[in-house]
Protein backbone atom coordinates (compact mmCIF):
# COMPACT_ATOMS: atom_id res chain seq x y z
CA UNK A 1 0.00 0.00 0.00
CA UNK A 2 2.68 2.33 0.75
CA UNK A 3 4.60 1.91 -2.87
CA UNK A 4 0.69 3.31 -4.29
CA UNK A 5 0.36 6.44 -2.01
CA UNK A 6 4.10 7.45 -2.66
CA UNK A 7 4.18 6.55 -6.23
CA UNK A 8 0.81 8.62 -6.99
CA UNK A 9 1.05 11.98 -7.82
CA UNK A 10 -1.84 12.81 -4.88
CA UNK A 11 0.77 12.27 -2.23
CA UNK A 12 2.91 15.62 -3.47
CA UNK A 13 -0.53 17.28 -4.20
CA UNK A 14 -2.13 16.44 -0.88
CA UNK A 15 1.37 17.40 1.10
CA UNK A 16 2.28 20.36 -0.44
CA UNK A 17 -1.23 21.59 0.16
CA UNK A 18 -1.65 20.48 4.05
CA UNK A 19 2.29 22.14 4.08
CA UNK A 20 1.49 25.68 2.86
CA UNK A 21 -1.93 25.62 5.45
CA UNK A 22 0.25 24.53 8.30
CA UNK A 23 2.80 27.71 6.89
CA UNK A 24 -0.23 30.29 7.06
CA UNK A 25 -0.71 29.11 10.36
CA UNK A 26 2.54 29.76 11.68
CA UNK A 27 2.78 32.66 9.95
CA UNK A 28 -0.12 34.11 11.40
CA UNK A 29 0.03 33.09 14.90
CA UNK A 30 3.66 35.01 15.06
CA UNK A 31 3.42 37.76 12.63
CA UNK A 32 7.04 37.58 11.99
CA UNK A 33 8.42 38.02 7.93
CA UNK A 34 11.05 35.36 8.51
CA UNK A 35 8.32 32.35 9.31
CA UNK A 36 7.38 32.97 5.45
CA UNK A 37 4.62 30.40 4.72
CA UNK A 38 6.69 29.16 2.18
CA UNK A 39 10.04 29.00 4.33
CA UNK A 40 7.88 26.78 6.78
CA UNK A 41 5.88 24.68 3.65
CA UNK A 42 9.31 23.68 1.82
CA UNK A 43 11.21 23.36 5.52
CA UNK A 44 8.26 20.62 6.71
CA UNK A 45 7.95 18.67 3.56
CA UNK A 46 12.18 18.39 3.39
CA UNK A 47 11.92 16.56 6.98
CA UNK A 48 9.01 14.82 5.91
CA UNK A 49 11.18 13.20 3.03
CA UNK A 50 14.52 13.24 5.10
CA UNK A 51 13.03 11.78 8.11
CA UNK A 52 10.83 8.77 6.69
CA UNK A 53 12.97 8.29 3.95
CA UNK A 54 11.35 9.49 0.91
CA UNK A 55 12.52 9.23 -2.22
CA UNK A 56 12.41 12.84 -3.63
CA UNK A 57 11.34 11.37 -7.11
CA UNK A 58 7.81 10.24 -5.07
CA UNK A 59 7.09 13.66 -4.40
CA UNK A 60 8.32 15.30 -7.22
CA UNK A 61 5.17 13.46 -9.31
CA UNK A 62 2.78 15.88 -7.77
CA UNK A 63 4.78 18.69 -6.73
CA UNK A 64 5.47 18.98 -10.71
CA UNK A 65 1.86 19.45 -11.41
CA UNK A 66 2.00 22.51 -8.90
CA UNK A 67 4.87 23.89 -10.42
CA UNK A 68 4.02 23.56 -13.59
CA UNK A 69 1.15 26.62 -12.93
CA UNK A 70 4.13 28.74 -12.29
CA UNK A 71 3.49 29.63 -15.97
CA UNK A 72 0.00 31.40 -15.75
CA UNK A 73 0.58 32.87 -12.36
CA UNK A 74 3.51 34.80 -14.11
CA UNK A 75 1.34 35.76 -16.67
CA UNK A 76 -1.72 36.78 -15.06
CA UNK A 77 1.38 39.53 -13.07
CA UNK A 78 -0.12 41.17 -16.20
CA UNK A 79 -3.19 42.53 -14.63
CA UNK A 80 -0.75 44.11 -12.19
CA UNK A 81 0.99 46.67 -14.20
CA UNK A 82 -2.66 46.92 -16.51
CA UNK A 83 -4.26 47.92 -13.41
CA UNK A 84 -1.70 50.43 -12.72
CA UNK A 85 -1.24 52.33 -16.22
CA UNK A 86 -2.20 55.64 -15.29
CA UNK A 87 0.44 55.74 -12.87
CA UNK A 88 2.97 53.95 -15.30
CA UNK A 89 2.36 56.55 -17.81
CA UNK A 90 2.80 59.55 -15.63
CA UNK A 91 6.19 58.60 -14.40
CA UNK A 92 7.29 56.04 -17.43
CA UNK A 93 10.39 57.84 -17.68
CA UNK A 94 11.93 57.88 -14.34
CA UNK A 95 9.84 54.48 -13.67
CA UNK A 96 12.02 52.81 -16.68
CA UNK A 97 15.42 54.21 -15.89
CA UNK A 98 15.20 53.44 -12.44
CA UNK A 99 14.19 49.84 -13.36
CA UNK A 100 17.15 49.87 -15.48
CA UNK A 101 19.95 50.39 -13.32
CA UNK A 102 18.69 48.73 -10.78
CA UNK A 103 18.65 45.32 -12.39
CA UNK A 104 21.98 46.14 -14.32
CA UNK A 105 23.24 47.14 -10.79
CA UNK A 106 21.51 43.89 -9.59
CA UNK A 107 23.36 41.35 -12.02
CA UNK A 108 26.95 43.85 -12.21
CA UNK A 109 27.42 43.30 -8.38
CA UNK A 110 26.10 39.49 -8.16
CA UNK A 111 28.50 38.65 -11.17
CA UNK A 112 31.28 40.88 -9.65
CA UNK A 113 30.79 39.32 -5.97
CA UNK A 114 30.68 35.76 -7.66
CA UNK A 115 34.24 36.32 -9.53
CA UNK A 116 35.79 38.02 -6.20
CA UNK A 117 33.70 34.97 -3.81
CA UNK A 118 35.23 31.97 -6.64
CA UNK A 119 31.80 30.77 -6.85
CA UNK A 120 31.20 28.22 -9.29
CA UNK A 121 29.75 29.30 -12.51
CA UNK A 122 26.29 27.15 -12.37
CA UNK A 123 25.94 28.69 -8.43
CA UNK A 124 26.40 32.33 -10.30
CA UNK A 125 23.85 31.55 -12.84
CA UNK A 126 21.38 31.06 -10.28
CA UNK A 127 22.00 33.78 -8.43
CA UNK A 128 21.73 36.36 -11.10
CA UNK A 129 18.15 37.07 -11.28
CA UNK A 130 17.69 36.51 -7.94
CA UNK A 131 16.08 40.50 -7.54
CA UNK A 132 13.25 39.76 -9.43
CA UNK A 133 10.21 37.76 -8.62
CA UNK A 134 10.10 34.00 -8.03
CA UNK A 135 8.50 32.97 -11.24
CA UNK A 136 10.50 34.89 -13.46
CA UNK A 137 13.60 34.16 -11.87
CA UNK A 138 13.48 30.46 -12.01
CA UNK A 139 12.61 30.75 -15.36
CA UNK A 140 15.59 32.86 -16.28
CA UNK A 141 17.85 30.64 -14.53
CA UNK A 142 16.29 27.36 -16.05
CA UNK A 143 17.56 28.74 -19.79
CA UNK A 144 20.75 29.76 -18.66
CA UNK A 145 21.89 26.75 -17.00
CA UNK A 146 21.31 27.12 -13.36
CA UNK A 147 19.50 25.30 -10.32
CA UNK A 148 15.80 26.80 -9.91
CA UNK A 149 15.95 25.78 -6.45
CA UNK A 150 19.00 27.52 -5.43
CA UNK A 151 17.27 30.40 -7.48
CA UNK A 152 13.91 30.27 -5.20
CA UNK A 153 15.70 29.95 -1.94
CA UNK A 154 18.29 33.63 -2.98
CA UNK A 155 14.93 35.42 -4.36
CA UNK A 156 13.34 34.59 -0.52
CA UNK A 157 16.49 35.84 0.87
CA UNK A 158 16.24 38.73 -1.05
CA UNK A 159 13.33 39.14 -0.39
CA UNK A 160 13.16 38.97 3.42
CA UNK A 161 15.98 41.33 3.51
CA UNK A 162 14.00 44.27 1.60
CA UNK A 163 10.68 43.14 3.34
CA UNK A 164 12.29 44.05 6.99
CA UNK A 165 14.60 46.65 6.52
CA UNK A 166 12.75 48.69 3.31
CA UNK A 167 11.72 51.36 5.79
CA UNK A 168 15.49 51.71 6.99
CA UNK A 169 17.07 52.08 3.78
CA UNK A 170 14.89 54.70 3.08
CA UNK A 171 15.88 56.55 6.54
CA UNK A 172 20.40 55.56 5.43
CA UNK A 173 19.96 56.56 1.81
CA UNK A 174 17.89 59.39 2.68
CA UNK A 175 15.04 58.76 -0.06
CA UNK A 176 12.16 60.78 0.50
CA UNK A 177 10.19 60.53 -2.67
CA UNK A 178 7.56 58.00 -3.09
CA UNK A 179 7.72 56.93 -6.28
CA UNK A 180 11.91 56.25 -6.12
CA UNK A 181 10.92 54.40 -3.17
CA UNK A 182 8.17 52.21 -4.19
CA UNK A 183 10.53 51.34 -7.79
CA UNK A 184 13.69 50.84 -5.46
CA UNK A 185 11.92 48.47 -2.56
CA UNK A 186 10.13 46.32 -6.30
CA UNK A 187 13.48 46.34 -7.82
CA UNK A 188 15.64 44.61 -4.83
CA UNK A 189 12.96 42.56 -3.20
CA UNK A 190 10.03 42.07 -5.86
CA UNK A 191 6.79 40.98 -4.29
CA UNK A 192 7.79 40.20 -0.41
CA UNK A 193 8.70 43.76 -0.79
CA UNK A 194 6.26 44.99 -2.07
CA UNK A 195 3.75 43.89 0.95
CA UNK A 196 6.19 46.11 2.91
CA UNK A 197 5.77 48.96 0.40
CA UNK A 198 1.97 48.62 0.72
CA UNK A 199 2.11 48.81 4.52
CA UNK A 200 4.41 52.14 3.98
CA UNK A 201 2.22 53.79 1.14
CA UNK A 202 -0.35 53.31 -1.55
CA UNK A 203 1.68 55.19 -4.04
CA UNK A 204 4.96 53.19 -2.83
CA UNK A 205 2.90 49.84 -2.98
CA UNK A 206 1.49 50.95 -6.49
CA UNK A 207 4.99 51.67 -7.78
CA UNK A 208 6.47 48.78 -6.37
CA UNK A 209 4.09 45.94 -7.65
CA UNK A 210 5.35 48.44 -11.78
CA UNK A 211 8.41 47.50 -10.58
CA UNK A 212 8.25 43.58 -10.30
CA UNK A 213 6.83 43.53 -14.08
CA UNK A 214 9.48 46.15 -15.41
CA UNK A 215 12.46 44.48 -13.91
CA UNK A 216 11.26 40.93 -14.38
CA UNK A 217 11.08 41.99 -18.47
CA UNK A 218 14.25 43.80 -18.02
CA UNK A 219 16.18 41.42 -16.36
CA UNK A 220 15.20 38.65 -18.73
CA UNK A 221 16.35 40.68 -21.68
CA UNK A 222 19.52 41.47 -20.36
CA UNK A 223 20.80 37.68 -19.11
CA UNK A 224 20.63 36.80 -23.05
CA UNK A 225 23.54 39.21 -23.53
CA UNK A 226 25.88 37.24 -21.18
CA UNK B 1 -17.98 34.42 -17.88
CA UNK B 2 -17.63 30.88 -16.39
CA UNK B 3 -14.56 29.97 -14.48
CA UNK B 4 -13.63 27.52 -17.17
CA UNK B 5 -13.50 30.06 -19.91
CA UNK B 6 -11.11 32.15 -17.36
CA UNK B 7 -8.87 29.31 -17.12
CA UNK B 8 -9.02 28.80 -21.06
CA UNK B 9 -8.10 32.17 -21.59
CA UNK B 10 -5.01 31.97 -19.53
CA UNK B 11 -4.18 28.52 -20.37
CA UNK B 12 -4.30 29.37 -23.64
CA UNK B 13 -1.98 32.98 -23.62
CA UNK B 14 0.51 30.15 -22.14
CA UNK B 15 0.25 27.67 -24.90
CA UNK B 16 1.18 30.33 -27.47
CA UNK B 17 3.86 31.87 -25.60
CA UNK B 18 4.99 28.61 -25.13
CA UNK B 19 5.21 28.25 -29.38
CA UNK B 20 6.34 32.18 -29.60
CA UNK B 21 9.50 30.92 -27.31
CA UNK B 22 10.05 28.03 -29.55
CA UNK B 23 10.44 30.29 -32.15
CA UNK B 24 12.33 32.58 -31.13
CA UNK B 25 16.24 31.68 -31.91
CA UNK B 26 17.27 32.36 -28.12
CA UNK B 27 16.27 31.07 -24.95
CA UNK B 28 13.54 33.44 -23.54
CA UNK B 29 11.34 32.39 -20.54
CA UNK B 30 7.50 31.86 -22.06
CA UNK B 31 5.93 32.60 -18.88
CA UNK B 32 7.94 36.38 -19.20
CA UNK B 33 6.23 36.36 -23.22
CA UNK B 34 3.05 35.12 -21.40
CA UNK B 35 2.98 38.57 -19.30
CA UNK B 36 3.90 40.56 -22.05
CA UNK B 37 1.61 39.24 -24.55
CA UNK B 38 -1.41 39.31 -22.11
CA UNK B 39 -0.73 42.39 -21.27
CA UNK B 40 -0.73 43.62 -25.03
CA UNK B 41 -4.16 41.44 -25.34
CA UNK B 42 -5.44 43.75 -22.29
CA UNK B 43 -4.39 47.27 -23.02
CA UNK B 44 -6.13 46.67 -26.97
CA UNK B 45 -8.94 45.56 -24.98
CA UNK B 46 -8.85 41.91 -26.99
CA UNK B 47 -9.32 40.88 -23.67
CA UNK B 48 -11.17 42.97 -20.62
CA UNK B 49 -10.64 42.83 -17.26
CA UNK B 50 -13.39 41.00 -15.91
CA UNK B 51 -12.70 38.00 -18.64
CA UNK B 52 -9.46 37.32 -16.42
CA UNK B 53 -10.45 38.68 -13.09
CA UNK B 54 -11.37 35.52 -10.90
CA UNK B 55 -8.27 33.49 -12.38
CA UNK B 56 -5.93 36.67 -11.71
CA UNK B 57 -7.12 37.15 -8.41
CA UNK B 58 -6.73 33.12 -7.41
CA UNK B 59 -3.61 32.81 -8.78
CA UNK B 60 -1.59 36.03 -7.53
CA UNK B 61 -3.58 35.53 -3.83
CA UNK B 62 -1.94 32.24 -3.68
CA UNK B 63 1.61 33.21 -5.60
CA UNK B 64 3.68 31.58 -2.82
CA UNK B 65 2.06 28.28 -2.73
CA UNK B 66 3.54 27.19 -6.49
CA UNK B 67 6.92 27.70 -5.63
CA UNK B 68 6.73 25.01 -2.50
CA UNK B 69 8.01 22.30 -4.78
CA UNK B 70 11.05 24.00 -6.45
CA UNK B 71 11.69 25.05 -2.66
CA UNK B 72 11.47 21.05 -1.68
CA UNK B 73 14.00 20.59 -5.11
CA UNK B 74 16.99 22.18 -3.28
CA UNK B 75 17.08 18.62 -1.20
CA UNK B 76 18.52 17.80 -4.60
CA UNK B 77 21.59 19.97 -4.72
CA UNK B 78 21.61 20.19 -0.92
CA UNK B 79 25.33 19.27 -1.15
CA UNK B 80 26.01 21.98 -4.08
CA UNK B 81 24.61 25.02 -1.78
CA UNK B 82 26.10 23.74 1.30
CA UNK B 83 29.77 23.98 -0.24
CA UNK B 84 28.64 27.60 -1.07
CA UNK B 85 26.53 28.62 1.80
CA UNK B 86 28.51 31.77 2.91
CA UNK B 87 28.76 33.59 -0.45
CA UNK B 88 25.40 32.86 -1.32
CA UNK B 89 23.91 34.34 2.15
CA UNK B 90 26.53 37.30 1.48
CA UNK B 91 25.34 37.99 -2.13
CA UNK B 92 22.11 37.60 -1.44
CA UNK B 93 22.17 39.77 1.44
CA UNK B 94 24.78 42.03 0.44
CA UNK B 95 23.39 43.20 -3.18
CA UNK B 96 19.74 44.00 -1.99
CA UNK B 97 21.31 47.54 0.17
CA UNK B 98 23.08 48.40 -2.76
CA UNK B 99 20.35 47.52 -5.54
CA UNK B 100 17.57 49.68 -3.92
CA UNK B 101 20.37 52.68 -3.25
CA UNK B 102 21.08 53.13 -7.08
CA UNK B 103 17.36 52.71 -8.04
CA UNK B 104 15.99 54.91 -5.32
CA UNK B 105 18.60 57.68 -6.30
CA UNK B 106 18.42 57.71 -10.10
CA UNK B 107 14.65 58.22 -9.81
CA UNK B 108 15.14 60.91 -7.25
CA UNK B 109 17.69 62.78 -9.69
CA UNK B 110 15.66 61.89 -12.62
CA UNK B 111 12.74 63.83 -11.17
CA UNK B 112 14.52 66.22 -9.31
CA UNK B 113 15.75 67.64 -12.55
CA UNK B 114 12.11 66.73 -13.94
CA UNK B 115 10.63 69.63 -11.36
CA UNK B 116 13.91 72.08 -12.19
CA UNK B 117 12.38 71.84 -15.68
CA UNK B 118 9.04 72.38 -15.19
CA UNK B 119 9.92 75.75 -12.57
CA UNK B 120 11.88 77.23 -15.03
CA UNK B 121 9.51 77.02 -17.97
CA UNK B 122 6.90 78.60 -15.53
CA UNK B 123 8.79 81.64 -15.24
Amino acid sequence: MTDAILSSPFFGLAVTCLAWCVGLWVQKKTGLVLCNPLVIAAALIILLLVVFRIPYSSYKQGGDLISMMLGPVTAVLALNIYNQRKLLREYFLPVVVGCLAGCLTSIGSILLLCKFLLVEESIAVSLMPKSVTTAIAMAVAESQGGIPGITAAAVLVAGSVGAMFAPLFAKAFRVTNPVAEGIAIGACSHALGTTKALEIGPLQGAMSSIAICICGIITSVLTLFL
Amino acid sequence: MSIMAEIAIVFGVCLVSEGIAALLPFTFPASVISMILLLALLLSGIIKERHIDRVCRFFVGNMAFFFIPPCVGIIEHAETLAACLLPFLVISILTTPVIYLVTAWVIQLMMAARRKKEVSSHD
